[in-house]
Parts: structure tokens; sequence; C-alpha cells
């Protein structure tokens, strides 16, 4: 299989001097669903905001599915832009818009400008809007203010805006960050559907290494803006997290997936914990 | 206070032993201030000498016992609109209609003066430097005297008096406007332009839903500072209620000029009211 995104030895240097990005080159083939972990401020945001050119990378090169996005200018850029989704920590919806405006946005690249200045999208748009917000479980939720949503909601409205854009490759930059364990998993089964069901490359950056050996088919990691591991998510054991976050890192456990999101009773969740504990490396640290 | 450092053998912070009523910065300061209103005072010399309090108080008797021949037209060539409260309708209309000029102006000139929407390119971010430098200057000139400018210009009347005040509005409106462009939440103007949306629907999309509430409540703001002006604009040769109320008291009718003070005492409570509400329903 083609790889549908190459990085070839990719740096971003801000003008303060950080080194964000440092020699950095990845061959992602289709349908992977690629983690990217390490710590704050290891280069994750950067090089995931260098894919679609929202940060600028200082040199090397990052081929699209055969097209060169550092080269791309205007509407070249634009036209590769609306093949890549992009989901955010902080979701990033037009807070004062209904949800069906915000999932109509992520056809903005497709739609001619008139139609943007009157607010007359097409049927099919709104039809896709539809079928995308019931795809992700809220199409009740249509006509409410994005800011009435529940933080959940809301990133699943982030999901469905960036699915109107038919990618071919999703980046999510931490979106389950802001989220509570529960609704983490729910927001990352979404993106694991669409990875498998509509063979969609995934790109998601997280902070707790539960989740990416749950949800990555590859794991990368990032240490000072170098590649300090590239693999299979069970390979990380003790040693290679410690590499990757440092000697003082305890691996920190996410909650475990629940069916229902009905809170368990006292001995229930003693009960888990204790199983928790038992089935992975280490336990919640006590600091 | 300083028994914790002392108990625990630390270096006791100065800040500690500073006592606001003795620290010299404090009090050197009280001592400046005094000092420049009293140099103050004796430059400008206020001279109170040729007051002539009998006759104040005569005057401000007169203001009171109203001249209502002024609600009515004085001869037949007068329609209701040389009346003192046709006079006052119009200046209102005068300040709505300046308001509405410059609200014209500044909203287009907002976007080119925001940071957020100009950086990115060096022409760009001269145009964003170069309308944020003339919304200055333009704000720097006082209403009046742009007005009294105007009058010379376009004749005295109520064109000086709109165009002056527009033109100071242009500034005021469009600096409180660019701001609060520039007070928006990012992340939707970079969730937006992953779409691949260009530069014009970043900003309808993204832009235009964030601003509409603070750009209500500042125009709203200056509409009701524009009225509360507009009856002063008539002094320098603006136009409106301000000329009635010139020539009354050049006239020594004071009789006259107390009911229209009194009438844009009203005005300028009612604006003040009116405008009070509509925000509070706003916000």
């Amino acid at each position: 299989m083609a790889a549908i995104l190459s990085i070839q030895d990719l740096v971003k240097v801000y003008p303060g001097g950080t080194r964000a990005v440092d020699h950095v080159s990845l061959e992602i083939q289709r349908g992977e669903f690629v983690v990217l972990i390490g710590l704050s401020g290891s280069g994750k945001s950067s090089l995931l905001r260098s894919i679609n050119r929202l940060v600028e990378p200082t040199s090397g090169r990052i081929v699209f599915d055969g097209i060169d996005v550092t080269q791309a200018r205007g509407a070249d850029l634009r036209r590769i832009r609306r093949r890549i989704g992009m989901i955010f920590q902080q979701f990033n919806l037009v807070r004062r818009s209904s949800v069906l405006s915000n999932t109509l946005a992520g056809r903005l690249g497709y739609r001619p400008l008139w139609r943007t200045f009157v607010s007359r999208p097409s049927r099919d748009d709104v039809a896709m809007a539809f079928e995308n917000l019931g795809r992700v479980g809220i199409p009740d939720k249509a006509f409410a203010r994005a800011d009435a949503l529940s933080g959940g909601q809301q990133q699943r409205v982030g999901i469905a805006r960036a699915l109107m854009q038919r990618p071919d490759l999703m980046l999510a930059d931490e979106p389950v960050a802001s989220l509570d364990p529960a609704t983490s998993h729910s927001v990352m089964k979404y993106l694991e559907e669409i990875n498998k069901k509509d063979g969609i490359t995934v790109i998601c950056s997280l902070h707790f290494l539960s989740l990416a050996r749950r949800y990555g088919t590859r794991v990368v990691a990032l240490k000072a803006g170098k590649v300090a591991f590239d693999g299979k998510p069970a390979d990380i054991d003790e040693r290679r997290f410690k590499e990757i976050y440092g000697e003082d890192a305890v691996e920190v456990e996410i909650g475990p997936e629940r069916s229902r999101a009905q809170p368990m009773s006292a001995t229930e969740a003693l009960l888990q914990v204790e199983a928790d504990a038992a089935a992975h490396i280490v336990g919640i640290p006590d600091r | 206070m300083a028994e914790y450092f002392v108990a625990r053998g630390l270096p006791v912070p100065r800040e500690l032993e500073r006592s606001p009523l003795t620290d010299w910065r404090r009090l050197s300061l009280i001592a400046g201030a005094i000092l420049v209103f009293y140099v103050g005072l004796r430059i400008t010399d206020p001279d109170l000498s040729r007051a002539n309090p009998a006759y104040a108080a005569s005057v401000v008797a007169q203001l009171f016992q109203w001249d209502t021949s002024i609600l009515t037209p004085q001869n037949e060539f007068e329609t209701f609109w040389d009346t003192a409260e046709g006079q006052m309708i119009a200046t209102i209309f005068l300040g709505i209609v300046a308001t509405g000029f410059s609200i014209l102006v500044a909203i287009p000139l907002s976007f080119l003066g925001a940071r957020n929407i100009m950086s990115g390119h060096p022409i760009t971010s001269g145009i964003y430097v170069a309308v944020r430098f003339v919304f200055t200057v333009i704000r720097s000139i006082d209403v009046l005297i742009v007005v009294i400018v105007c009058g010379v210009a376009l004749g005295i009347g109520t064109a000086a008096g709109v165009i002056g005040l527009a033109f100071h509005n242009v500034g005021v409106l469009g600096k409180l406007y660019s701001e609060a462009i520039e007070g928006i939440d990012a992340g939707p103007l970079e969730a937006i332009t992953t779409t691949g949306a260009n530069r014009l629907q970043v900003v309808w999309t993204a832009v235009l839903p964030q601003i509409v509430n603070p750009y209500i409540s500042f125009t709203i703001y200056r509409l009701d500072a524009n009225v509360r002006l507009a009856p002063i604009l008539g002094y320098v040769g603006g136009g409106g209620i301000g000329i009635l109320l010139f020539q009354s008291i050049q006239l020594l009718n004071y009789h006259a000029a107390g009911l229209i003070i009194f009438m844009i005492v009203v005005t300028v409570a009612a604006m003040d009211f009116a405008s009070a509400q509509i925000r509070r329903r706003l916000i």
C-alpha cells in the first residue's frame, strides 16, 4: 500500500528559537490509526499542525497522497486542507452558532462563496450534515446553540464537521484531553469507527498511554521534537515508557471503558480499580 | 507579623515592615499632587471679584420661568420644525444619522484594523498599522473642533454637525469594533481554516457570529453618547437645538433658554435610561 502521508525531515523552529519539531521523518500508510504520545511541549501539536499548514514548517517536506503540501499555495492548499479533517482539544466550535451551521462549516471548502454569504447551504449539504450528526448520535441537537452542549457532545459536533469534508486523513489534537474518562472513550470510539468503517487514516495525539494501547494500531512517541519510539502499542514496556516520559514518570490509568455511563457503586469501583491495577504495569501514583 | 519568619530564622521580608502611612514614595506622591494643584491654581488665577450673586440669582430664577411661546411657530413663516420641540426631535435624529454614517464606514475599516485578521503578511500588517493610526488621529481631535472645521468648510448648519460627529465616531467605533474582533476566540478560526475555507469564508463563518453582540453593544453606547452630544453642536455651528439655545442666551432671553435646557435634560435622561435597558437585555 502506498503511504498516504510522508513526512520527510520536518523541522519547525518558532521565532523564539524553540525547536518544536526536530528532523522528524514518518511514513503513514492508508488506514492506520497512529497515536502520537509525548510530554506536553514535545512537539505533537506542531507536528500535527504542520501537516495541514496551520503551522508553517521551517524545513522539510510533507507529501499527502502524492501532493507536496509544503509547496502548496492559495487554492491548491485549500484543496488539500479540505481532504484533511481536524478535531481539537477545545473543540473549536463557533459557540454562538447552531450545531447545524457548525457542522455545515465543514463543507466550506466545497462551497461557492455566495452560498456562505447568503447562508443558503445546498439541500445535499444539509442532508449530509444530518447524516453525520446522526452518526455521532446527536441529530436531535442540530438546532441547539453549540455552547449549550456538553463537552463530549461538542467534540462529536467537531467530528461531524470534519466528516463533512469527506476526508482521507483525520488529525486529532488531544481530542479527549478536556473530557472525563467515560466521555473520552465514547469520543475515541467514534474515531475508531471512522477509521475502521470509512477507512479514514487517523493521526491522534493523546496523553494517556492506556487510550493509545486500546485504540492505536501504531504509536509514535515524540521527545523534544524527535521520534523516540515508533512501533506497535504493545511494544511499549516500562523501560520504553521511562525513555519517553522520563525516569520519574509513573503511568496513570484513565478509567476503564464501560458500556453504560451509569456511576458504579463504591464496591464495584474498588473491585474495578484492583482489577485494573493487576492488569496494568503500574498503578495510580500516590502523589 | 514578622513572627513567622523570626521563629524560623528567616530574613523578614521588607514588605512586612513597610507601613503605608510612612512610606516615603506614597507621601511624596501625595505632596507632588498637592503641589501641582497649587501651582495650577496660581497660574489659572480664578477671579471671582466680578461675580454678581444678585444678578446670577435673578437669571437662575428666569431659567425656571419658562417662555412657552417657543413651543409654537412664532410667525406665519415658521413650521413645526422651527419650534423648540421640533428642533429637539431634529437634533436627536442628527445624532442618530451621524451614528449611522459612522457605522457604515467603521465596520469595514474595523476588519482592516484587527491584528488577528491582518497579521501573517507584510502588506496586510502594514494596512493594520495604518488603519489603527488613522483611528487614533481621528479620535484625538475633539468633536467640537471637528464640527467647527466642518462648519467653516460646509457652512454652518446640520451638514457640519452630522459630518463632523460622524467623522469623530469613525475613529471611536473603529477602535472599539477592531478590539472586539481582536478579542474573539481564535479556535474556531483555526478550525474553519482547516476545512479548506478561504479567508472571506473564515471571517464570515467564524468571526461574524462572535462579534455581533459586542458590535451592537458598542453601537448603542455611541448612539447614546452622540444624542447627548448633539444639542451642544449647535453652539459651534453644527445645527440643531443648540442654535436656539445659543440665540436665546445671546438675546438674554433666559426664559426660553431655561425651557430648552430642561428639554435637553429630559432627552438625555430618557436616552440614558433607554440605552441602559437595551444593553442590559442584550448582555
